[in-house]
């Protein structure tokens, strides 16, 4: 069982447990639509939900058009990045820890690897806010990455230059 | 979507004056699509045109309507047009963040049969059409898109004038056909066409749409979701909360906060968050994380 948990237990941070072993479904893809939907739980999405391509691309994106409650969607469908993996998960049971207070357990019931995202009206854009998320994935990359003792002499070579 | 019935141009329909007739099939009902249909022909048939028995295609049954229509089709001083919205057409522009109503949607069908026959190379002298809303704006709106044709708007035009009870009969025949051979976009199992009139009284169309009804999905797209007779099937319904709806609540607050709340409750945050969590949730935050409403979620519940 991989624990997602982090060590700052003690600063307030820890209130759950995300076990990811479960042999998932792998849904391929999974849709993101412009409305609060108030329930949890399964529906026969792939029976109602019949999205189809338009056949139109905006800044390379293939638009699709899709039908939900009588709403004309639009949406594009983006890969997630190489190394990253989505997951539905579902609460199990909600422990109570003696030192850690409440805790919130989840279990992973199916994974994807490319998203939908549907607007509704509007053409799906490089400028959507589903898009941009994904450029902190690159920013946290950069910042996180272990600098090597070459890219160090590096740069103090270059400030040397500099002064 | 016009059909391409007559692509070809009549002759005599470049030659001579015409005259056409407009009108409509399945405004009411709350599924299926709504049709426009057209007839015109010169002026110099409409004589001969009053002698076929074309009625208004109400007080016709099915089977004299489908003769009449079958009659017309190879009638070579005849030529029609129609324009199919499909339900989910109707739906999607009723319930777009700025909505068009449906007067405004029946306005634009026949204007575009008008449009579309004109551009065939057809001399439109007369246009003769049941009116949707007041007739005499409607008159004017039709005159000022098209300053060259006269057009008469009338209430029940299609037991008026035979070129309309063409059109009827035209368009109504259309819209049988189309529900006849209705395909289902949805794959749920147990769907049926035992629609009835579509109209909210009929016994058939309640049992219909309580057959069909989905707790999450609402209806299958043959159902025209932004009609009233609707609602009541909407109660047990899982409820959707749409950000165009909030906003036109919101419309005479302070905008911009509020619609940030909307905004960022939607997706994958959930909805159980109390509202004065989400707004202050962008406080002092990078523009990089808000620009993306991204937020650090300490607690997952």
């Amino acid at each position: 069982m991989e624990h997602a948990t982090p060590p700052a237990a003690a600063a307030g941070g820890i209130t759950a447990t995300v076990d990811l072993s479960p042999a998932a479904t792998d849904l391929g893809g999974a849709h993101l639509l412009p409305c609060g939907i108030r329930q949890n739980g399964g529906a026969p999405v792939s029976d109602y939900f019949k999205p189809r391509s338009t056949g139109v691309e905006v800044e390379g994106v293939r638009v699709e058009e899709a039908f939900f409650r009588g709403r004309k969607l639009q949406g594009a469908t983006l890969a997630l990045p190489d190394g990253y993996r989505g997951y539905v998960l579902e609460k199990k049971s909600r422990g109570k820890d003696a030192s850690e207070g409440e805790v919130s357990n989840f279990v992973s019931r199916a994974e994807f690897q490319n998203i939908t995202y549907w607007n509704h009206d509007t053409t799906p854009s490089a400028e959507d806010s589903l898009p941009r998320c994904f450029h902190w994935l690159t920013v946290a990359n950069a910042m996180h990455k272990p600098v090597t003792a070459e890219e160090l002499a590096n740069m103090s070579a270059m400030q040397n230059q500099d002064s | 979507m016009a059909d391409a019935a007559a692509a070809t141009t009549l002759e005599w329909a470049t030659k001579e004056p015409c005259l056409m007739g407009i009108d409509e099939a399945g405004r009411g009902p709350v599924l299926g699509p709504m049709v426009y249909g057209c007839m015109y022909c010169a002026r110099s048939y409409n004589d001969t045109l009053a002698t076929l028995k074309f009625a208004d295609s109400k007080t016709l049954k099915e089977e004299q309507r489908e003769e009449l229509f079958e009659s017309l089709k190879v009638n070579s001083s005849i030529g029609w047009e129609v324009d199919v919205i499909c339900p989910k057409d109707l739906s999607a522009k009723m319930l777009k963040r700025s909505k068009v109503n449906l007067n405004e949607i029946s306005h634009n069908s026949a204007m575009g049969l008008v449009r579309k026959v004109l551009d065939m190379g057809v001399l439109l002298a007369e246009v003769y059409i049941d009116t949707v809303g007041d007739p005499e704006k409607y008159r004017i709106k039709l005159t000022e898109k098209f300053p060259g044709i006269k057009f008469v708007v009338a209430k029940k035009a299609d037991s008026l004038y035979p070129v309309v009870s063409g059109a009827s009969i035209v368009a109504k025949v259309t819209r049988d056909r189309a529900l006849r051979n209705w395909v289902f976009d949805e794959t749920a199992l147990n769907m049926h066409m035992k629609t009835g009139s579509g109209y909210p009284g009929d016994p058939d169309t309640k049992q219909w749409l309580e057959d069909h009804k989905h707790p999450v999905f609402g209806f299958p797209t043959l159902v025209r979701f932004s009609w009233g007779t609707c609602t009541p099937f909407f109660k047990d319904a899982v409820e959707v909360t749409w950000e165009s709806d909030d906003v036109d609540e919101d419309a005479t607050n302070n905008g911009r906060a509020k619609r940030q709340v909307k905004l960022s409750s939607l997706g994958f945050t959930g909805f159980k968050r109390k509202t004065e969590e989400i707004e202050s949730s962008g406080k002092g935050r990078c523009k990089f994380f808000q620009a993306r409403n991204l937020e650090l979620v300490r607690k997952f519940q």
